[in-house]
Order: structure tokens, then C-alpha cells, then sequence
């Protein structure tokens, strides 16, 4: 198995965290993603027409998008069938539901931080003011959540794709100008997150104490 | 709203204080770390670090300490001050390098603070023993005053259903008190603006009774008050932003950072503490525990000792035994001196519980490392005191140590409650002569291991046994850090020198009988001591020029030979003129 990886993408964080979590060894193919632009040379533009990141092949299969990257390899790795819970119908509706609205954190709060870390230009504003929408929303449902007992985004007492599908940009969403401040539930679930067996930190992810005994 | 730093204001749900959790508050611009020990205590402080001003709300809550991400500083619970910098191994940190605290009140499943509270908390009536339901909290970007305003329209019901009548029964700055009645329902919401912000607010509500289901009422108001922020932040925005509040901040000394402060001259007693319990630990061990009348006690480090001043004049040094974070008391385990020339036998037989003692902010002249990959501690006896401090400190970082009790027998070894709770790591030796133990020392520390430390307190023969041990088995001296209870050594005071002090400019005769120290004070020289015998090394100076002459049991023979230090209470000089740094 090869991920075409950069180490800065949350995206490439995404099946990182999801590997490990699974125990599988992969192989790293690094990619000069800035200030290179390796990701739209011809040799990746062949893999992902789209020229981006995460690229993952495994076997004669090459899947590109983060969200379907961890859908397949939760699938095909998780024997317990808890990250990906394809039988259970309201669960596995719950997973796609968040799955894209992983995609709007990546829109909002993964723009803002192109924008100030690697000098994309767009309107970081409107990207800032979209990241503080959705983690309202995601602070709102995780601390109602709590309220019930359940620790993650959706329900049941194991993480799922979702979990992992929405962190990395949440937690790196500083690096964009979006403070997490006003969203004590978050960062309760940050810290959750950072505690799961098999958890690995990139640059500009904070490890977190361990829990008590 | 106007800033109001001597207001009580909740600044935090209690549940947003999990275990091993650290919240990011803010009040009137300050921004605050507030974090909830192992123990319950919650803690208010500051949110940056001392050392770099790095935001704490990112550091590590480890239960006991919060350890900044940045450069790994350790900070007490409750009392905020520093216990450790790994840039500094092997020092104490200066007691005076303590974080900036609020005060913080948990009540009513809220956090309250100040930033420098007028009076006393003061629970609202309607709340005093009630069973209160905290509602959602729910940030608004906009001034506490504007949201003030909104918040006495807002809008809810004892159910959930339409049709309520909500009337506004009390309203003060930042308070308002709303009653809703729906048929024969009716709901008392107190409703808190916490100003975060000039233009930033946090509305908190407490229902003054909890529901029997509070679910659909949690959501009915978490649906009604993120519609009034909606209208709140609305109106906002069509008004000129406020700038933040700016706050300014005391820069720590740079000087403060890097080195432990000199204490003031003598020994102080500038603490006064109650007996809150003394008990009979083991045979001939009395155990006290010392509470602070007012105030929050000082901190300490792993390691450090406090002198008690007792009621019959004399004075004597004790090792803390509590665990990190441990800060509401301090814990002391006196052994009756079969010899005692009034110190021992006076805390067993005269100090009672209830008493009052004056007592010392505690002093950390053995301090302990936390970088050692492993450590051993030895313990003789009530040696076992700092050791014990030591031992729990490691436990609870989970760094890997041995703990070796040398006891007479079970009886007199005691503590069974910690080193219980030490299990694995403790390994006792009962009832063993000199020559046994002297072969159980020689096995303990047969070969030293990469960055290995020793640790050693006990009576005087055994710790010079297991110094020589160590010695002939190759461990370096940096490596070996003991404490002695006393200097037994005979003092030789017939010497008469010149002492010159460099940095004071002055030059004073230290004749025969007479200590250095001694000279020192009559003369108006600043230093510290505590007692007084060459045994604690408090009095520390630091050689210019000069053969001191060492009778004291502190400095290590490296030390000594090193010719760079000498312990002013005993130690004397050989040559005609000794030249120190002072």
C-alpha cells in the first residue's frame, strides 16, 4: 500500500491517523506539494485528474479523496466493522452525513490556513467566518452528545471514519486564524481523539496528557 | 458593562472540566487556563507561561502538575508555583516563580472568578441548596452590554410549548433573573453575561430547578438562545466593533528564570500553620499534618524540607512527604530521637493536634531530577521521608525508579498507605545488621545504568557506607545526591581568618569560636541558613580564592575538592584569607 503523502495536509493526516489506527504498514511517497506543486506534475495528474492530495494505491487500485480513502480502507482493514459501521443503516447514515460536512471544514477552515500558511489567495474572511458556522454546529452536536454519554461524532462508544474525517482541520484550524475558544465541546473531543491507541501527531498537532488512571 | 474586576462571574460549566482537561476562559480580556486536578480542585490561572508566554490552555494537565508544551515547565496544583524546568535538571526552581491565579468557586455547575474579587463569593439565594440545572453556555460576538439588552427579551418556556409568559423579575449589570409561567408551570431562569470581551460575550443560564427530563429542556433553551444571538449578533454588526480590552502583562525577570533565588538572612518562620493531624505512623514515628490558617501555603518541590519552629525555642528541619500536587497540606514524619536534645521528643510529647507552629516556606537543597532514565532511591530508616516525595513524583509521571526502605522491621518502617500505593517499585530490607546491609547496598548498585541517578538519606554511617559503595562501584559523583539529618562530625572552630567579601566589599575577621555565618549576620550580610550544623547546605557561598577548610556533610567530596563552595554555619579556612561571592 502507497500513500502519495504530504506531511503538512490534513487531508494525507486523515489516512495517516487512519492507518495507524488500523495497524496496516503502508509505504510513504512524499510529495513536494509547496512550494513544488508536485501534486499537479504530469506523473500525479495521472493518478488524480483533479492534482490533489491524498493519493492511496493499494493493489491495482488507486483511489483519490480523503473521505473515500478512509471509507475503503476502514472497510477492507476494520474486521470489527466499528470505524466504517456499514450494518447498521442509522449509523452508517450518520457517518455520510458527516463525511460531508468534513468536506466543508476542508472548504472553510483548510482555506483559511492555505491562505495563511502557504499564501493561497482567496477570500480568508469568508473562509474564517464558514469554519466559525460549521464548528458551531459540531461544538452544538458534540456537547449534546455528551450530554448522552457518547464521546464521538456519531453515535456508539467507537469512533468512526467521521471522527477522523473532521479532525485534522479542526484541530490545525489556528494555523488559519480560527480560534477553537468558544467551542469547549471540541476540544474535549480533540482530546479524545488524541488519546485512541495507535494516535500519531503531525506538525502543528499538540499531544495531549494522558488519562487518568 | 464596564470593566469590573472585583465582580464574581461564572466563567466555565463544571462540565467543562473533565479529568486531564485544560479549558480556555477569558474575563474582561484576561485570558485564562482553568483545569481541574486529579484531586477536584479546579485552578484559575493566568493563561501564559511564565517563561515564554506560551497560552497553558495548550499544555498538558497531568493531574497533579500542568506542564507547559513549550519548554516543558511544571506548575502545582492550587499553587500555581513552578516545580521543575528540564532545562534546569538538577536546581530547585525559586519559589518565587509562580503563575498569576484567579480565584475560582465551584458552585451550581458553574465556575465562578474574578479578577480581584471586592468580597467573598456569594451564592444567590435562589440557588443556596437547590438542585440547578446548567444550561448550554452560548458565546456571543457581540459587547456585554448589547447582549444585556437582548437577553431581557428573551423568550422560553417551563415545557417547551408556546404560549408562556416570561416577565423579568430582577436585573442587574450582567444579571437578569425570568420567570415563565405556562399554565401551572413556571421556570426561574438566572441568566449570567460573562463579559470575555469588550465585543464578546458568553450568555450562561441556570434553571433554579432541575426538570425530571432535562434533555428536551436543554435543547429548548440551546434553540431559543442561539436565536437571540442570531438577533444579538445582527445588531452587532451593523455597530462599530469595540477594540479588545488590552490587558499588560508583568514580564518575569530573566534573572528569576534561570536561577533560584537567595532566601533573606537566617532562619525564617514566616509561615504559621495548625496541626491539623498528628498520628502515630510506626514505632517511634509521629506523623503531622500542617494546614494553612489563611491563604494558600507555598509550593514545594520533591525533596524539600521545612523548619518548625517549636513551642520550647528550638528549631528543626523536616523533609516534606507529599505526593506533587499535594498542596493543601504539608506532611512530616517525625522519629523520636532516642538522644534527642529536645526537638523530637517536644513534637511527640508537647505539639498536639490543634496547635499552631510557625514554620518555614520549604526549601529545596535536594532537589530531584526528572531526566534520569532510572532512579534509585535509597531510604534508612526516616530517611524514607524524602524519598517518599521523590518516589510518588516519579509514579506519577510514570518514570521508571526503585524505591530501597532499610528498615529495623515493619513496625518501624510505617507509610504503609503510600508505599502501598507504590506496589512494584518498593523493595524493603528488614532487620539487616551494618555488614548486610552494606552487601545489599553493594548488589542495589552492583553496576550504574546509562543515566542512572542515586538518591540517598538516612542515618550518617549508612549514608557514608553506601557513598563508598557507590564510589568503588564507579558511579560519578553527579550521579550520587544524599542528605544527611545531622553533621555528626566533631567541629574544629580554633581557626581565625579573614574573610573578604568581593561583591560587598568588605572584608571581616572571623576569629576563633566564632562561625563565618555568625560573623556574617552580626555584620548586617544577607544570607540565608537553616541548621545551622553543616548539614542542609542553605548556607552555601560560593569561593573566590581561599583553602576552605569543609567540616560540613553537605558538599559532595567532588565538591570539596573542587574548592568552589563552602558551607559558611561550620566550615572554616586554612589559609589566612578566604575571599567568597557574596
Amino acid at each position: 500500500m502507497k500513500l502519495y503523502d504530504y506531511e503538512l495536509s490534513g487531508n494525507c493526516y486523515k489516512i495517516r491517523l487512519m492507518l495507524n489506527f488500523l495497524g496496516r504498514e503502508y509505504e510513504t511517497r512524499p510529495v513536494d506539494f509547496y512550494p513544488g506543486r508536485e501534486h499537479k506534475s504530469p506523473e500525479l495528474m495521472k493518478l488524480n485528474p483533479l492534482g490533489q492530495l491524498p493519493i492511496l494505491e493499494d493493489g491495482d487500485l488507486v483511489l483519490r479523496d480523503a473521505q473515500a480513502i478512509l471509507t475503503y480502507l476502514a472497510h477492507k482493514y476494520d474486521p470489527s466493522g466499528q470505524w466504517y459501521p456499514v450494518s447498521d443503516p442509522d449509523r452508517l447514515g450518520q457517518v455520510a452525513q458527516w463525511l460531508a460536512f468534513a468536506d466543508g471544514i476542508t472548504a472553510t477552515a483548510s482555506s483559511a490556513r492555505l491562505h495563511d500558511t502557504l499564501f493561497y489567495e482567496l477570500d480568508v474572511e469568508a473562509a474564517r467566518a464558514g469554519a466559525h458556522r460549521l464548528f458551531r454546529v459540531l461544538d452544538e452536536h458534540l456537547w449534546f452528545a455528551e450530554q448522552e454519554g457518547q464521546d464521538w461524532i456519531c453515535s456508539g462508544d467507537h469512533p468512526t471514519i467521521a471522527d477522523l474525517a473532521c479532525f485534522p482541520y479542526v484541530i490545525l484550524s489556528e494555523e488559519g486564524g480560527v480560534s477553537r475558544q468558544d467551542y469547549p465541546a471540541i476540544r474535549r473531543w480533540c482530546d479524545r481523539i488524541k488519546r485512541l491507541p495507535g494516535f500519531v501527531l503531525m506538525s502543528g498537532v499538540f499531544p495531549t496528557s494522558q488519562s487518568a488512571a | 458593562m464596564s470593566v469590573d474586576p472585583g465582580r464574581w462571574y461564572p466563567i466555565a460549566s463544571s462540565s467543562d472540566l473533565p479529568l486531564r482537561h485544560v479549558f480556555h476562559g477569558q474575563l474582561w480580556g484576561r485570558e485564562m487556563a482553568v483545569w481541574r486536578a486529579d484531586d477536584g480542585h479546579v485552578n484559575v490561572w493566568e493563561n501564559r507561561c511564565l517563561h515564554r508566554g506560551v497560552r497553558l490552555s495548550i499544555g498538558l494537565n497531568e493531574g497533579r502538575e500542568l506542564r507547559c508544551l513549550y519548554h516543558g515547565w511544571r506548575y502545582a496544583n492550587r499553587t500555581a508555583g513552578c516545580t521543575y524546568i528540564p532545562a534546569h535538571p538538577a536546581d530547585a526552581p525559586a519559589r518565587t516563580i509562580c503563575n498569576n491565579t484567579y480565584p475560582a468557586i465551584e458552585a451550581h455547575g458553574l465556575i465562578w472568578s474574578a479578577l480581584d474579587p471586592a468580597e467573598d463569593f456569594q451564592e444567590h439565594t435562589l440557588l443556596v441548596g437547590a438542585d440547578v440545572l446548567a444550561l448550554r453556555p452560548i458565546p456571543v460576538n457581540a459587547p456585554p452590554s448589547l447582549v444585556a439588552a437582548h437577553a431581557r427579551s428573551y423568550q422560553f418556556s417551563p415545557t417547551g410549548a408556546g404560549g408562556a409568559d416570561v416577565s423579568l423579575i430582577v436585573e442587574t449589570d450582567g444579571f437578569l433573573e425570568l420567570r415563565s409561567t405556562l399554565g401551572d408551570m413556571t421556570t426561574t431562569l438566572l441568566l449570567f453575561i460573562q463579559p470575555v470581551d469588550a465585543g464578546r460575550s458568553i450568555l450562561r443560564g441556570v434553571l433554579t430547578t432541575r426538570p425530571d427530563t432535562p434533555m428536551p429542556v436543554l435543547h429548548h433553551h440551546n434553540r431559543a438562545m442561539s436565536a437571540l444571538r442570531d438577533r444579538i449578533e445582527a445588531e452587532a454588526a451593523t455597530l462599530d466593533a469595540p477594540d479588545p480590552i488590552s490587558v499588560s502583562f508583568t514580564p518575569v525577570d530573566e534573572e528569576l528564570a534561570q536561577i533560584p533565588a537567595r532566601a533573606r538572612s537566617g532562619p525564617k518562620a514566616e509561615l504559621r500553620v495548625t496541626v491539623a493531624r498528628k498520628w502515630a505512623l510506626a514505632t517511634d514515628i509521629a506523623g503531622f499534618r500542617f494546614e494553612a490558617i489563611t491563604g494558600q501555603l507555598p509550593t514545594f518541590q520533591p525533596g524539600a524540607h521545612i523548619d518548625v519552629h517549636l513551642p520550647n525555642g528550638m528549631s528543626r528541619q523536616y523533609s516534606l512527604t507529599n505526593a506533587p500536587g499535594e498542596t493543601d497540606h504539608y506532611a512530616i514524619g517525625v522519629k523520636r530521637e532516642p538522644e534527642s536534645r529536645g526537638g523530637s521528643a517536644c513534637l511527640h510529647e508537647t505539639v498536639q493536634q490543634g496547635d499552631v507552629l510557625a514554620i518555614s516556606a520549604p526549601r529545596n537543597n535536594f532537589p530531584l531530577r526528572r531526566d534520569a532514565l532510572n532512579t534509585i532511591l535509597v531510604a534508612g530508616g526516616i530517611g524514607i521521608t524524602p524519598m517518599l516525595a521523590m518516589a510518588q513524583t516519579l509514579e506519577a509521571q510514570s518514570l521508571p525508579f526503585e524505591l530501597h526502605c532499610f528498615a529495623q522491621s515493619v513496625a518501624h518502617l510505617g507509610f504503609e498507605e503510600i508505599l502501598g500505593r507504590l506496589k512494584d517499585a518498593v523493595t524493603t530490607h528488614l532487620g539487616l545488621d551494618p555488614k548486610a546491609t552494606g552487601k545489599t547496598l553493594a548488589e542495589i548498585l552492583k553496576t550504574r545504568g546509562e543515566e542512572e541517578h542515586l538518591y540517598i538519606c538516612g542515618p550518617g554511617p549508612m549514608l557514608q557506607a553506601t557513598r563508598a559503595i557507590a564510589d568503588r562501584k564507579g558511579w560519578p559523583d553527579e550521579a550520587v545526591h544524599f542528605e544527611y539529618f545531622k553533621n555528626t562530625n566533631e567541629i574544629d572552630d580554633s581557626s581565625a581568618f579573614e574573610v573578604a567579601l568581593a561583591r560587598s566589599a568588605l572584608t571581616l575577621q572571623v576569629p576563633a569560636g566564632r562561625t563565618i555565618l555568625e560573623v556574617l549576620h552580626e555584620n548586617g550580610v544577607e544570607m540565608p541558613s537553616s541548621c545551622e550544623q553543616g548539614a542542609c547546605g542553605t548556607c552555601l557561598a560560593t569561593v573566590i580564592e581561599g583553602d576552605p577548610d569543609h567540616q560540613d556533610v553537605y558538599l559532595s567530596a567532588g565538591e570539596r575538592a573542587a574548592g568552589k563552595s563552602i558551607i559558611t554555619c561550620v566550615s572554616r579556612c586554612k589559609s589566612k584569607r578566604l575571599v567568597l561571592d557574596i
